[in-house]
């Protein structure tokens, strides 16, 4: 359509967007947090008919259904690279400077990975198959950051 | 109007509900769908390998989190399902029913699994609210999603000592209602004779809108599963039919900035419209019990006005004779309505919900004693938005 | 001393000296009354970082008196009551600052009846956030027509071809007719108060934090030259809420509301608050 305002007087003005939200992470969730901030120990669910364990644990298997609130396991705080990429940006809703190194992490016990940071580590240097380990950080804020990072196994 | 009749019937053949509540730290969101979820397929007698096609809605912003169906894969089932996600305000709930009724009847799916949430508790409802408005004016001057001009015009029209017993009135059968009811959240016990007291020391919000009138803010999830008539027969023995279902919104109350004095509702039109093409004459007289989207007792009495397309003081007169409770002539929202419960995505799905447990005679402890065949369930929207859906018991029209 | 919930209600008072947290009282300085039918009255007070409670017949000189049952106020101490529930059903009254009273939940423990202490709750993570992300807005030609008019103390309406109605602030198209507006009114400034939401309760502003000074009044103004629906949505001055008559067109009956004209800021940007806030035509 042809265009027939008088666009002289439009302008544009600044807003902002805030608001506040709090996250429940549940009994399951809470089960996971609690137990990497205070015995440092990594836990999952197995689904027993699927034959998967999954870490980050989830009440349900996504497949079948089955109630896996029930089915703790420990896996290990060593795993393997799957897959990784560098964020080459910084910005103020990441965790980290750029440039940081992102990693799909397959940790001994689970057969699902999981996304975390590769530290200590030059980026031409990592490689799927890369054997890795968690480093936890110093002070916890209740989150998955609780693990500060993982870093190749020395 | 495009409206045409339905290419093939629909069933409702399955319903759940959570406990609705203030708050539910025990569990996140995909695990509060998933009662919902879980209580339904039960209810059906199903497993998720029956449902073709998810739909998921609550409000938007209203838990902050982004592409919330997505997050909830692992509570709703919907991993490698078709699935769409609705969010349409408070008439999220009604227009989930429309769809799920929609996708049924068009033969794309057979099965579809309609689910509505919301987790009041962890997001921040007036920031939603407000970020519906225009920036550049109405943002600045709204109230959130509270208003006193029902108040002001059932004032005006019956003076005030008759309409603020009315509303009290309602607001008491509604809280009677809810003590019925195991899921609700919030349910008082109020006593006929705290009716002078509440309308004196309850705490005053906008003008007569007190916070006794107001509904709650809850947690909670629900799901009705919509099946082709064929399938609904081969799966249960107690289908309820949906035999129809209308949506009306005023795209001019949308940017709140117009019109902030309608006269014309949307409930009279979508009733009207409703009622003429299913040949309905007398709305009081059919249906055998209405489960009302009631924001406020202020709304609920006035509208009873709107949906039975009444004249004068005889909507005021059914909430007086209390011909609104469970065992009157027109029992409204036998499961204590949105003032008990408010989880506003699933709301307007519950009222669904309720309406079919009604027909089917297994609601609960909140069961109407007399036969129930024909039902109604509408939505609400605060931009003036209306959906009504109508359940059958036999699919003889 | 009757039993509520298990629990009888001295327990719950003799237990505040042990279940006081000096940190959580740090800077109060308040008296808070207890009001519990047929169990008693309590006096607390707060202050310096140390609490004393006593049995009382006269709780007028306190700064917040909390009046309920017993059943409720044991409800509300072992989280059996929702404080917020049991407010709006009347079983719960505070005299004084609601919020004052919601302090005393940083100056004490929970309480925790006898013989729980031993069943450990599981810890639930909640974590909260704040979304915080910069916006722009283009007025576009139309609305930006009518907020540069305010600067001008000037309030413009658009008019449309079709049904001839007004809208102020101004669309692009008259949504009912599905027709381009196209001519510009000048309306008001005076005009008639029809609707007012008079506002005991704000909203907190989702951007600030802040919240409006209550009561206000949120208003409709039939602007001279407008009729019918074609209002306009301001404030009221805020000591004038108890002065002023909303306008009612209720079939033949018309009953004109109070007239007022609106008060310009000094400082105009184009903005809604270009006019401060309407007032009292007189």
């Amino acid at each position: 359509m042809q265009k027939t305002v008088d666009s002289a007087d439009a302008y544009v003005i600044d807003g902002k967007l805030a608001l506040p939200y709090s996250y429940f992470a549940g009994r399951v969730g809470s089960t996971f947090i609690t137990a990497l901030r205070d015995s440092r120990q990594i836990l999952g669910v197995r689904c027993e008919k699927c034959h998967k364990v999954f870490v980050p644990p989830r009440q349900t298997c996504e497949k079948c259904m089955a109630d896996l609130r029930e089915n703790w396991v420990t896996v290990e705080n060593t795993g393997e690279v799957i897959n990784f990429t560098v964020v080459r940006y910084s910005d103020r809703h990441l965790p980290r400077e750029a440039p940081y190194i992102l990693a799909m992490i397959k940790l001994d016990g689970a057969d699902t990975p999981m996304v975390h940071i590769l530290d200590e580590v030059k980026s031409e240097d990592v490689k799927a198959g890369m054997r890795v380990e968690a480093v936890y950080s110093e002070n916890t804020t209740s989150t998955i950051l609780d693990i500060d990072h993982f870093k190749p196994v020395s | 109007m495009g409206y045409r009749k339905k290419n093939r019937h629909v069933g409702i053949v399955g319903v759940g509900e959570t406990k609705f509540s203030s708050h539910r730290e025990d569990v996140n969101q995909a695990e509060m769908i998933h009662e919902a979820v879980r209580q339904a397929l039960d209810d059906a007698n199903l497993t998720m390998d029956a449902v073709d096609c998810v739909v998921h809605g609550n409000m938007e912003l209203f838990e902050m989190i982004h592409q919330p169906d997505l997050w909830h894969t692992l509570g709703s089932g919907s991993y490698g399902k078709e699935a769409f996600r609705l969010t349409t305000g408070g008439t999220t709930g009604g227009t989930l029913a429309c769809s799920g009724d929609n996708l049924a009847a068009s033969g794309m799916y057979d099965v579809v699994m309609a689910i509505g949430f919301e987790k009041l508790q962890e997001g921040h409802t007036t920031g939603g609210i407000t970020n519906m408005a225009d920036p550049l004016w109405a943002r600045k001057l709204q109230s959130g999603a509270l208003t006193d001009s029902t108040a002001v015009k059932l004032i005006e029209e019956f003076g005030a000592d008759r309409a603020r017993r009315a509303a009290m009135t309602y607001r008491i059968i509604m809280d009677k209602h809810a003590c019925l009811n195991p899921n609700s959240h919030r349910a008082f016990g109020l006593e006929w004779d705290q009716m002078d007291e509440l309308m004196e020391t309850s705490p005053p919000l906008i003008g007569d809108l007190r916070l006794i009138h107001m509904c709650s803010q809850s947690d909670g999830a629900c799901v009705v599963i919509f099946a082709s008539e064929e399938k609904a027969r081969e799966i249960t023995d107690t289908p309820v039919w949906v035999r129809d279902h209308i949506t009306v919104h005023r795209e001019e109350t949308l940017n709140l900035c117009n019109n902030y004095y309608p006269t014309d509702t949307t409930h009279r039109f979508a009733a009207e419209k409703l009622y003429e093409r299913n040949g309905i004459t007398d709305p009081l007289e059919y249906f055998d019990v209405f489960e009302m989207y009631d924001p406020s007792a202020w709304w609920g009495t006035d509208w009873l006005k709107e949906f039975f397309l009444l004249a004068g003081d005889a909507h005021l007169k059914l909430v007086e004779d209390k011909e609104i409770m469970i065992d009157g002539k027109m029992p409204i929202n036998p499961s204590g309505g949105v003032i008990a419960a408010n989880p506003i995505g699933a709301t307007a799905l519950v009222r669904v919900a309720e309406a079919a447990k009604q027909i089917r005679g297994d609601a609960g402890p909140h069961q109407i004693q007399k036969p129930v065949n024909h039902a109604l369930a509408s939505a609400f929207g605060g931009t003036m938005w209306t959906v009504l859906t109508m359940l059958e018991k036999e699919l003889n029209w | 001393m009757s039993e509520y919930h298990g629990i009888h209600i001295e327990d719950i008072f003799n237990s505040m000296k042990a279940r006081f947290r000096p940190e959580g009282a740090a800077g109060v300085n308040h008296t808070f009354g207890y009001d519990i039918s047929e169990e008693g009255k309590w006096r607390l007070t707060v202050k310096d970082g140390d609490m004393s409670l006593e049995k009382a017949d006269d709780l007028s000189s306190c700064d917040v008196v909390m009046e309920t049952d017993g059943a409720t106020f044991v409800g509300l101490n072992i989280g059996k009551v929702d404080a917020m529930s049991a407010l709006t059903a009347g079983k719960l009254k505070i005299r004084g600052d609601v919020n004052t009273f919601g302090i005393t939940s940083k100056i004490f423990q929970k309480y925790v009846p006898p013989g729980a202490e031993t069943t450990q709750e599981q810890e639930l993570i909640a974590l909260k956030q704040t979304i915080s992300v910069d916006q722009r807005f283009a007025t576009g030609p139309v609305m930006g027509k009518f907020l540069q008019g305010l600067k001008n103390k000037t309030i413009l309406a658009i008019k449309c071809p079709s049904c001839g109605r007004l809208q102020s602030p101004p669309r692009e198209a008259c949504a009912i007719c599905r027709v381009r507006n196209d001519e510009w009114v000048e309306i008001g400034p005076k005009g008639e108060m029809r609707m007012m939401e008079y506002c005991y309760y704000a909203s907190p502003d989702p951007l600030t934090g802040e919240t409006r000074e209550t009561p206000y009044g949120a208003i409709g103004i039939l602007l001279d030259g407008c009729q019918g629906e074609e209002v306009f949505w301001h404030l009221l001055r805020p000591d004038q809420l108890d002065r002023v008559q909303m306008g009612i067109v209720m079939g033949d009956r018309v009953r004109h509301g109070t007239r007022l004209r609106p008060v310009w800021a000094k400082n105009r940007t184009g903005s809604v608050f270009d006019i401060q806030y309407f007032e009292i035509d007189e």
